[in-house]
């Protein structure tokens, strides 16, 4: 089992070292090379480090391992193929542990991130619903009979395609650098991670590495459905480069646009599920 | 048994009352444990804050008496919220989310600050009136089907109204309005993150329970 989470978390990693890459080339910038971010979380591990004085230490350490527990977890809900609802859960309780980050410090930096991740909880909905929409075509959440389901109708990604959109722009809104990366923007330093630095921040690289691989893979897997692992891969690369080019022309929004411009996908997707509700059998 | 969240993995059964664990509600349920364990043993931080027009900070001080409520209201709500994931009956489940939105209100009350204090006064609003859609909910189930079991209603056969769903929907957001106040006083004023992040989480997990209560009955 260990070599799957080591090679989700380097893979994710890989994958957020391109999307940095592609960002810049959009940009007319050479960029770091795609493996920065394995460089990064190597480079961590092994940096002098600490607690501040002021942390809350236990929290401050916890929230770094119930990070990686979660994600860990979430990985093997989608390989076991058990049900996507875990997914939804461990994406929102994901929040908190962003909160955790940003509160345990006591630094005001750390904490405005864990407040503004908190206010995008917006972003949360458009995955909930997306999830309701699969169910009224699949009539189960768990992931193997929606694989099932796609074995026998064709993707979801051609029978539903507005859910396939907003779980894409729900990916969007976790990626760095995109639109909806307000909880890490510049005038917060490094937002809630601004205070975990050596072994804890390479915690947090492990992280994002085995969230991007865990969203990208239940998105083909939900999507698309069953195809060969390395054909999974290659998808996942690709919908990472389109992300990375929609994120490469977009500026970051203020706190409140990003919001709203969730709330109103929140809408659409409300509506979408109250349609299917009203029209499926 | 609803399978919703998955295959069963524990029944516990009071009577006619059913606990239950479903791979989704054991996840739930161990976090509730975790970040409650965590606000039992850990230690608040010391909050800092920058002091505007100039390059001062100062760390703000705060009260052995209030941090130990705090942490007692912290561990009442994650008790709460650990009930309320395990429920297999949707009173019960009622009950213990408005104790969770009572311990949120304790968490956040006890800090002495005219700020922090107006921000619970309006959150303990919300949650008290949140509780007439919560209990409605549960009542309306109880008298257009004659049960409150989820595992009885996840058999089929009973027409539990919209209506009744989205009261119940409702009702828990009210009781977990913690998220919609990130932005206000209480979560930049109040120090004491293992206090707060419980308001958060037990807000977010009820949240949850009620989303596969809503689908699966």
């Amino acid at each position: 089992m260990i070599e799957y989470l080591v090679f989700a978390a380097a893979f994710g990693l890989l994958l957020l070292g391109l999307h940095r890459k592609v960002i810049a080339r959009v940009q007319m910038r050479p960029g770091p090379p795609v493996w920065q971010e394995i460089l990064h979380a190597l480079k961590f591990s092994f940096k002098s480090t600490w607690v501040p004085k002021t942390a809350s230490s236990l929290l401050y350490v916890g929230v770094v391992l119930i990070g990686i527990g979660i994600w860990s977890a979430a990985l093997f809900v989608v390989l076991a193929g058990e049900s996507i609802l875990i997914l939804f859960a461990i994406y929102m309780l994901h929040k908190i542990v962003e909160h955790g980050f940003g509160l345990s410090s006591g630094s005001p930096y750390g904490k405005f991130g864990g407040v503004r991740s908190v206010i995008s909880a917006a972003s949360e909905i458009p995955l909930f619903v997306t999830i309701a929409a699969i169910y009224f075509f699949t009539d189960s959440l768990l992931l193997r009979d929606i694989i099932a389901y796609q074995a026998i109708h064709g993707p979801l990604l051609l029978i539903a395609p507005p859910a396939a959109i907003a779980m894409y722009i729900v990916i969007l809104s976790k990626l760095p650098y995109g639109p909806f990366s307000i909880v890490e923007s510049k005038e917060l330093v490094s937002g809630y991670k601004t205070e975990h630095f050596g072994v804890w921040r390479a915690g947090i690289s492990v992280i994002d590495g085995l969230k991007t691989f865990v969203l990208l893979f239940a998105f083909v897997a939900i999507f698309i459905g069953a195809v060969p692992f390395s054909l999974a891969l290659v998808i996942m690369t690709v919908v990472l480069v389109s992300l990375s080019f929609v994120c490469a022309v977009t500026p970051m929004l203020s706190p409140f646009d990003s919001v709203t411009v969730q709330g109103i996908v929140t809408l659409l997707m409300v509506g979408y599920a109250g349609v299917l509700w009203w029209v499926m059998p | 048994m609803p399978d919703i969240g998955g295959d069963p993995l524990f029944v516990l059964e009071f009577g006619d009352i059913l606990h239950y664990y479903t791979p989704y509600t054991i996840t739930l349920f161990l976090l509730a444990l975790i970040f409650t364990g965590l606000a039992i043993a850990s230690r608040p931080e010391r909050q800092i804050d920058i002091a505007f027009g100039g390059d001062a900070y100062y760390a703000k001080e705060t009260t052995i008496s209030e941090m130990r409520f705090r942490r007692f209201m912290a561990i009442a709500c994650g008790l709460a919220t650990m009930g309320a994931m395990g429920s297999g009956d949707i009173f019960n489940f009622t009950l213990f989310v408005s104790l969770v939105g009572i311990a949120n209100i304790g968490i956040v009350a006890a800090v002495k600050s005219r700020h922090v204090l107006n921000a619970a006064y309006e959150y303990g609003i919300v949650a008290m009136v949140a509780t007439l859609p919560l209990f409605g909910g549960a009542a309306l189930v109880a008298a257009t089907t004659g049960t409150l079991a989820i595992s009885v209603l996840a058999g089929g056969g009973f027409a539990v109204p919209l209506v009744a769903k989205a009261f119940l929907a409702l009702g828990v957001i009210g009781e977990g309005m913690a998220p919609f106040y990130a932005a206000k006083a209480e979560m930049f004023r109040a120090p004491g993150a293992p206090y707060v992040i419980m308001c958060s989480l037990s807000s977010l997990l009820i949240f949850l329970r009620v989303v596969e209560i809503v689908i699966t009955i």
